[in-house]
């Protein structure tokens, strides 16, 4: 049983089998090529197609009758192969010129060979475009499934969706052209520059001809005809010569183009894949609910549901990306299905939808910070001068970090096992106060859209500290319920101590204060684990390390005598005389003569 | 150098005279045309004819004119103009020199060698 096609030749009407019709569209097809419209091609083609009709006419004995390929054959074998209509000026020459350029290899496209197919008959019609065993296909399709962690089958639902199926016999024939190569392509190129070769020595050789011809000839007037028609030859040969370098060109062009297409399809895939799993991973465990991964749902301050934004950010990028991937498809195979201009239509509008509700949730997340706003807890307590006040940091078995980490927030349970945010954005700040009493501000502060919201979240900050017997013990952490999400909450603790009095920061304190002093802080990172004296606006350091000593401890152990005064070092010890007063230190014991007075210490003591 | 290539320059070269002359005394439609020149076993196949009649048409020395068929397409017409008729008369007499020319050469060949 075979499919019929209706034809129009010359006017006539003809049934005609499908294989015989695509046989003889081949056959006009590559007569067409073999002229050039300079020669009258459509005039020429429509005498011959009128020739065809007339010997059909002559073998079809009833209008039932249909045109079989015996009968192409026939007129075929009668017409000549395309070689034959070569009757220029060329076919003088010793050798014709090669014809296989002109005759170009059927033009294979790529199907799905859905009779030879495992699953959806991409390998086999990839074999056949290129001219592969099937096999090998799937082969390599196994291995790159496997080898990209299922990338490939991705990509191998997308071939299946976008390339059309060989439904038709004219497309199973189209399907099974000639396979484009290593050697084909070879070939091509080498025919190429061949032809590019012979034309350049046939218009060299003309020229010298003719050029010698008229030398020879000048008052010729035949010889006259003759340069004329030369110089047509040279025209044409010419005309070839520019045709082959414009043929290599496009040739270059479209395996330049085809790379091109490769990249971008690639690009695009990976792109997709990566979205697809990260909407997975997101989207999924976010509507599942697997505790521990609402992270994301506690800085969305505004309320956002975080799915419907990874699905905005998915669309948003994605679309972009699927559009590459089917341009770089498009420009590989050419028969490609269209996916229809409503398909298309609707994607961008999806897409410009998605960017606009992401500009939208932006604009709210943004506005989510419009407002810092902060409460105040103050408590004083009683420190006598030169008492000594110790302050440290107490962490939370289950959820401290003995970092600050601005910014950063954890979830955990609490006692009672509700879920809770907590972070350790806590900052310790130390001035000093005339008043006699000492007393610890707390500020907690966080943000929102408008003051009474960020008021009430600041409100809900929870974060503990106690004052005992000359000790404040801080909490390093803050926490508070998981409903009012992570917003900038932060926690300032402000110590205000009289003068006089001495303060001790343990060394787990070093991290939540400042690391230097200015005019609001007296007391810096680096001067944990020392007793300080609180001066008005500064602090003095009882134990440190005199500076002399830093100064000194650069290796210039001796006499220095200069503008300054005089310093003397030897081993740990040292002398320093200059306008401040006296210091000597050695390891037993240090002495300052200054305007406080003298002050002796030593180890013992 | 091929042989069908030398035989093939060799029919193709006459072609056109041979086209011209079989339209001398009546118009002629393609298929006439061909079953001359075929009896005459000038032609192989029929393609090369196209090219041909085209191009002499285009230099003007043929015309033609549509006659409709009973048993398929309008047909073609062809019937040499003026410049054809010159045309032709230019080719018989260098188609007879010709003759005269191969013959001699040839003939004197043959005796020699014989």
């Amino acid at each position: 049983m075979n499919k019929t096609v209706n034809i129009n030749l010359a006017g006539i009407f003809f049934h005609i089998d499908e294989d015989a019709y695509l046989k003889l569209q081949r056959y006009l097809e590559a007569i067409k090529r073999s002229f050039t419209d300079s020669q009258g091609r459509s005039e020429i083609i429509s005498d011959i197609e009128a020739r065809i009709a007339e010997l059909f006419s002559e073998r079809v004995k009833n209008d039932k009758q249909v045109i079989g390929i015996k009968e192409v054959d026939e007129v075929i074998s009668i017409m000549g192969q395309p070689e034959d209509y070569l009757v220029d000026d060329e076919i003088f020459e010793d050798e014709p010129q090669p014809t296989q350029k002109r005759k170009s290899a059927p033009s294979k496209k790529l199907f799905r060979d859905t009779d030879n197919s495992y699953i959806g008959g991409v390998a086999s019609g990839l074999g056949h475009y290129l001219g592969i065993d099937a096999v090998w296909i799937r082969l390599i399709w196994l291995l790159l499934a496997i080898g990209s962690g299922g990338t490939f089958i991705f990509i191998y639902i997308l071939f299946w969706v976008l390339v059309p199926e060989a439904v038709t016999t004219a497309d199973k024939l189209t399907m099974t052209g000639e396979p484009v190569n290593i050697s084909n392509i070879e070939k091509k190129i080498k025919d190429g520059f061949d032809t590019v070769s012979e034309t350049v020595s046939d218009v060299a050789k003309n020229v010298s001809d003719s050029v010698s011809g008229a030398a020879k000839n000048v008052s010729n007037a035949a010889k006259k005809v003759d340069l004329k028609k030369q110089g047509n030859n040279i025209k044409s040969s010419s005309k070839t010569f520019f045709d082959t370098i414009g043929d290599i060109i496009m040739f270059f062009f479209t395996v330049f183009a085809k790379f091109i297409g490769i990249i971008l399809m690639i690009t695009g895939a990976a792109a997709l894949i990566a979205l697809i799993i990260g909407l997975f991973s997101v989207g999924v465990t976010n509507v599942i609910h697997i505790p521990g991964l609402d992270i994301i749902d506690i800085v969305n301050a505004g309320n956002t549901p975080i799915w419907f934004v990874s699905l905005l950010a998915f669309f948003a990028v994605g679309i972009p990306f699927f559009f590459l991937f089917y341009l770089g498809l498009k420009i590989l195979i050419n028969n490609l299905k269209s996916i229809g201009n409503i398909a298309k239509f609707t994607l961008l509008g999806v897409w410009i939808l998605s960017i606009i509700c992401l500009i939208v949730v932006g604009i709210r997340q943004a506005s989510e910070h419009a407002f810092n706003e902060r409460v105040i807890e103050k408590q004083e307590f009683y420190i006598a001068p030169n008492d000594t006040l110790k302050v440290r940091m107490v962490n939370n078995d289950t959820y401290g970090s003995p970092y600050r980490n601005h910014q950063s927030f954890k979830f955990a349970h609490d006692e009672n096992g509700e879920r809770i945010i907590y972070s350790s954005d806590i900052e310790i700040i130390v001035k000093s106060t005339t008043d006699s009493l000492a007393f610890l501000s707390i500020e907690k502060s966080a943000d929102g859209r408008d003051y009474s919201s960020a008021i009430e979240r600041a409100k809900n900050i929870n974060y503990h500290f106690k004052i005992k017997e000359n000790e404040i013990l801080l909490d390093n952490y803050l926490s508070t319920e998981i409903k009012n999400k992570f917003s900038d909450q932060e926690i300032t603790a402000i110590l205000y101590l009289p003068e006089n009095v001495i303060v001790n920061f343990n060394n787990n304190t070093k991290n939540f204060l400042n690391y230097r002093t200015y005019d609001g802080n007296i007391v810096s990172s680096n001067q944990t684990n020392h007793f300080l004296k609180i001066k008005t606006d500064e602090v003095e350091c009882l134990d440190c390390p005199d500076e002399i000593d830093s100064d000194m401890q650069d290796g210039d152990e001796g006499i220095k005598i200069n503008e300054e005064g005089i310093k003397i070092k030897v081993d740990s010890s040292s002398l320093r005389i200059d306008k401040n007063g006296l210091k000597a230190n050695s390891s037993d014991v240090k002495v300052n003569i200054d305007s406080n007075g003298i002050q002796i210490k030593s180890d013992n003591n | 150098m091929k042989i069908e290539n030398t035989k093939a320059q060799m029919r193709k070269g006459v072609l056109e005279y041979c086209i011209l002359s079989v339209l001398k005394d009546e118009d002629a439609y393609v298929a006439e045309i061909l079953d001359t020149l075929k009896d005459a076993k000038l032609l192989v196949v029929e393609g090369t004819i196209y090219p041909l009649l085209t191009r002499l048409k285009n230099a003007g020395l043929l015309n033609y004119r549509w006659e409709e068929s009973t048993s398929g397409p309008p047909r073609k017409y062809y019937g040499l103009t003026e410049t054809g008729k010159l045309f032709l008369n230019e080719l018989n007499t260098t188609w007879s020199e010709l003759q005269n020319a191969v013959n001699l050469v040839t003939r004197k060949k043959t005796t020699k060698n014989e």
